[in-house]
């Protein structure tokens, strides 16, 4: 057989099939190269390029089917049969000539894209999408090409060939192999298994076609019946052995009595968790149960009087839901920073009048939990840090017997070692530059300026640095900062994007320099289902991501990706707090919110205790 | 005669019940038990899925096979009016994609009941779902039932779901509502509150765009002339 001679004819034979493919899968590029064109934009394309790459496989089983079609079809192939050609030949080169043929059309996109204008860029969802689909489409390609040689029915076997290739894909997360994230595990491809698992079944479909056009095996009726009962079994058989993947277990969930919103939650305190202040959280056998704070009636605190003067003032307190408790011995103490100040009004013309607010007076306040009460015990005046009176940041956080009081520019550096007696260490005013903003250029290299604090480690002063300069609320609880076997890395969560790692490359008297590492997107479908501007902190090597109702775990040191380890989802509860235990596990204080709006009697509060996955 | 052409049709169609809802059936199953993904996420997978699909195989040779079998002038010999040979095609169609909806929906709200979405939020969206995809089906009835083969009518249903698509695209870059309201998808983005539009208002919107294009579909198959 002439092998040139069978290739031209092959293309020929599909040229009408390849064009109408091309049309399928250019034609959203180019109506939104075309619509940008129109705004002013250049004739360049974008996203539709990825949407059109994800279709390529699709196309490619589509290409398949006529492909085999033009030679199986029941009248020609007794012709082919009736003459002395090697049919595996024939098969394989009919086989090489389509899959090429396909990979070109998955291509076209991408050239493009690139032709029109677009420069690479390393990490963009473009490229991170390529192999796979380029993988998937040799996949649905050769299933197609299988059951179409075996059902020679071009519609029929595109269908079963896509039917097949859809369990394919979830395959790898039934077999053993710890598969729980689609797009580090798949996507990204951080797990081998996958790309061998399609090459294998790939290789075995063709191998099956070959043997099903040489032994001319063809889907009659009594084998259809047959097929419906081993798939049958099949699947029985991998639902039995099957389990729950990636969704986190709910060890115990806890109908609570109706709290106020707005106070604190959960409170860490040394190895356990406070609940609204007032009551131990204590978990035995993944059962809640709360028990009171214990406190020495004999031990009566003296409550400090209130600064005279002040009674005219508005008042910030800072954490505000959040308590930062210390404990010593037997008691419980807590610090916050108080800050007052008065209210100007500034009239404008034409326009509604604006509040101004005048900062003059700021206190760190240490408080002490006595009979069912905190009663603050000691007072250190801080108001030197309102340089200029206004109000832009306020963090406070406990750095083993120091804390590090932070207002705008200015920070005092004071002694907790015994909290009934503060004592001011260092005060050091506009010293802190401004909060570098979100980061525009990810592969650039950038620093962040690291505070000024003589007296505390390295490592907490980086981590203090990034907290400061990412977070705006809640550092003296959470971080964002992850140390681990000397290496520092941070965590953000863009609006509508990806959760990115940054690697701490290294660090000067002023600065911390830092590059992006690696960054997971979220996927369409939980942009579509529950991701919303959430916020992040890392415990325990692990990133926990929550939004209104969502909180999603990932794993962050098992690899060089960040990977999804379980999701928990309440479509109509509101999440208040979250504390990740001792023993890894998780409570969570959520508030049914459907009807939150209405603050009727009906509302419904929960601790929910949740095993962490991984 | 009409409950005779409605067997012979459902006897004909029979095996894409099968495949449609037997397929819908195991991955709702599989994707459910599993739970790689949220429930919410899954939901919206397998109804993306089967809205493109199911209207697929349906479309495949509801039309085209009558014509490519060489059976069509047995059927329009029948005594009875080519408009009731397109009605019963098209509602054991319709009967055949609502079916298959209905007990995936059901199935979902069965196996995940207010676990992560909403009581009813399930079933809900993937009824939706359908709808859309029962929209797309009737927007290939007047382009595919003159078509002649099974690869005919796949590039017609293609045309159809991209034609949409860009449609679309369209209404809501240059922000047309009035033309989002004829979309088949705008009912997936209503499950997403997505659109300002209403459901009523939508559904409204629909039935005049269902009621023109049947109209015109049952048009262009009476008036098929060239059949072999």
């Amino acid at each position: 057989m002439k092998i040139q001679g069978i290739i031209h004819q092959q293309i020929c034979q599909f040229k009408w099939h390849l064009l109408a493919c091309f049309g399928l899968i250019m034609v959203l590029p180019i109506e939104e190269a075309l619509v940008n064109f129109k705004d002013g934009l250049g004739f360049r394309c974008g996203s539709m390029v990825l949407v059109s790459i994800m279709f390529s496989p699709l196309l490619a089983g589509l290409i398949a089917c006529a492909n085999v079609q033009g030679d199986m079809d029941q009248k020609l192939y007794i012709f082919w049969r009736s003459k002395p050609a090697g049919i595996k030949l024939l098969v394989s080169l009919k086989f090489f000539v389509g899959l090429t043929a396909s990979l070109i059309i998955m291509t076209c996109p991408l050239i493009f894209w690139l032709l029109s204008g677009n420069i690479i860029d390393t990490n963009s969802d473009i490229l991170y999408s390529i192999p796979l689909s380029a993988l998937l489409s040799i996949m649905t390609y050769s299933l197609c090409f299988g059951c179409n040689v075996l059902i020679r029915s071009t519609a029929r076997a595109w269908l079963v060939g896509m039917l097949l290739a859809g369990f394919c894909l979830i395959l790898p997360f039934i077999l053993p192999l710890n598969y729980r994230d689609f797009v580090s595990d798949v996507i990204f491809g951080s797990r081998v298994y996958y790309p061998v698992i399609m090459l294998i079944i790939s290789a075995a479909a063709f191998v099956f076609a070959l043997f099903a056009a040489q032994y001319d095996w063809h889907l009659k009726t009594n084998l259809k019946g047959l097929l419906w009962v081993a798939g049958g079994l099949v699947f029985v058989l991998l639902m039995l052995f099957s389990s729950q993947v990636a969704n986190i277990k709910v060890l115990q969930e806890l109908e609570i009595e109706p709290f106020m919103l707005g106070r604190n939650d959960l409170d860490y305190a040394g190895d356990k968790v406070i609940f609204q202040e007032h009551n131990y959280v204590d978990i035995d056998n993944n059962k809640i149960s709360f028990s009171n704070i214990d406190s020495n009636p004999d031990d009566i605190a003296v409550p400090i009087t209130r600064p005279e003067g002040l009674e005219e003032y508005h008042t910030r307190d800072y954490p505000g839901r959040d308590k930062l408790i210390k404990v010593v011995g037997d008691n419980l103490y807590s610090f916050s920073i108080l800050a007052y100040f008065s209210r100007e009004r500034i009239d404008r013309e034409g326009k509604p009048p604006l509040n101004r607010d005048i900062y003059e007076h700021a206190y760190l306040r240490s408080y002490k939990y006595t009979v069912n009460r905190w009663i603050p015990i000691c007072e250190i005046d801080i108001s030197e840090c309102l340089t200029d009176h206004s109000y832009s940041q306020i963090a406070l956080r406990l750095i083993d017997n120091k804390i590090i009081a932070i207002i705008n520019n200015s920070f005092v550096l004071i002694d907790a070692t015994n909290p009934e007696e503060l004592k001011r260490l260092d005060t050091k005013l506009d010293v802190l530059k401004r909060p570098m903003g979100y980061i525009q250029e990810r592969r650039k290299e950038f620093s962040i300026p690291l505070v000024p604090v003589e007296g505390i480690d390295i490592e907490d002063r980086i981590k203090l640095s990034i907290d400061l300069n990412y977070q705006y609320e809640g550092i003296d609880e959470r971080s964002i900062v992850d140390i681990h076997d000397e290496k520092i890395s941070f965590f953000l969560a863009s609006y509508y994007d990806d959760i990115r790692r940054f690697d701490v490359t290294g660090w000067d008297s002023e600065n911390i320099y830092c590059k992006l590492s690696t960054a997971r997107p979220f996927t369409i479908l939980e942009h579509m289902s529950s991701v919303y501007l959430g916020r992040v902190f890392v415990k325990n090597g692990k990133l926990y991501f929550s939004s209104k109702n969502t909180l999603l775990v990932f794993d962050i040191r098992s690899g060089d990706k960040i990977r999804k380890l379980g999701h928990f989802i309440r479509m109509d509860y509101s999440i208040q707090d979250i504390a990740v235990l001792d023993d890894d596990n998780i409570l969570l204080c959520m508030r049914w919110d459907r009807n939150l709006s209405n603050y009727d009697s009906s509302e419904k509060n929960f601790l929910c205790l949740l095993k962490n996955p991984g | 005669m009409f409950l005779m052409l409605l067997w012979k049709e459902w006897k004909e169609n029979l095996w894409k019940l099968g495949f449609c809802g037997a397929a819908s059936i195991a991955f709702t199953i599989m994707l459910f038990r599993m739970r790689i993904i949220p429930d919410v996420e899954n939901c919206f997978l397998i109804s993306l899925a089967q809205m493109f699909i199911v209207p697929v195989v349906y479309s495949l040779d509801i039309f085209s096979g009558e014509i490519s079998n060489r059976t069509i002038h047995l059927l329009f010999k029948i005594p009875v009016k080519r408009w009731i040979i397109f009605f019963s095609k098209y509602l054991v169609s319709a009967a055949g994609i609502i079916f298959i909806f209905l007990a995936s929906s059901l199935l979902m709200e069965l196996m995940a009941r207010g676990r992560e979405a909403s009581v009813y939020f399930l079933m809900r969206t993937n009824l939706l779902y359908g709808l859309a995809g029962l929209l797309l089906f009737t927007w290939f009835c007047p382009f595919g039932c003159q078509s002649r083969s099974e690869a005919g009518s796949l590039v017609v249903m293609f045309a159809v779901f991209i034609g949409w698509g860009i449609v679309l695209l369209w209404s809501g870059v240059c922000e047309v509502t009035w033309a989002e309201r004829f979309v088949p998808y705008s009912f997936l983005l209503l499950t997403m509150e997505m659109t300002k539009l209403k459901f009523t208002g939508l559904v409204f919107s629909q039935i005049i765009a269902f009621a023109a294009v049947l109209a015109v579909a049952c048009y262009r198959f009476v008036s098929i002339r060239r059949y072999l």
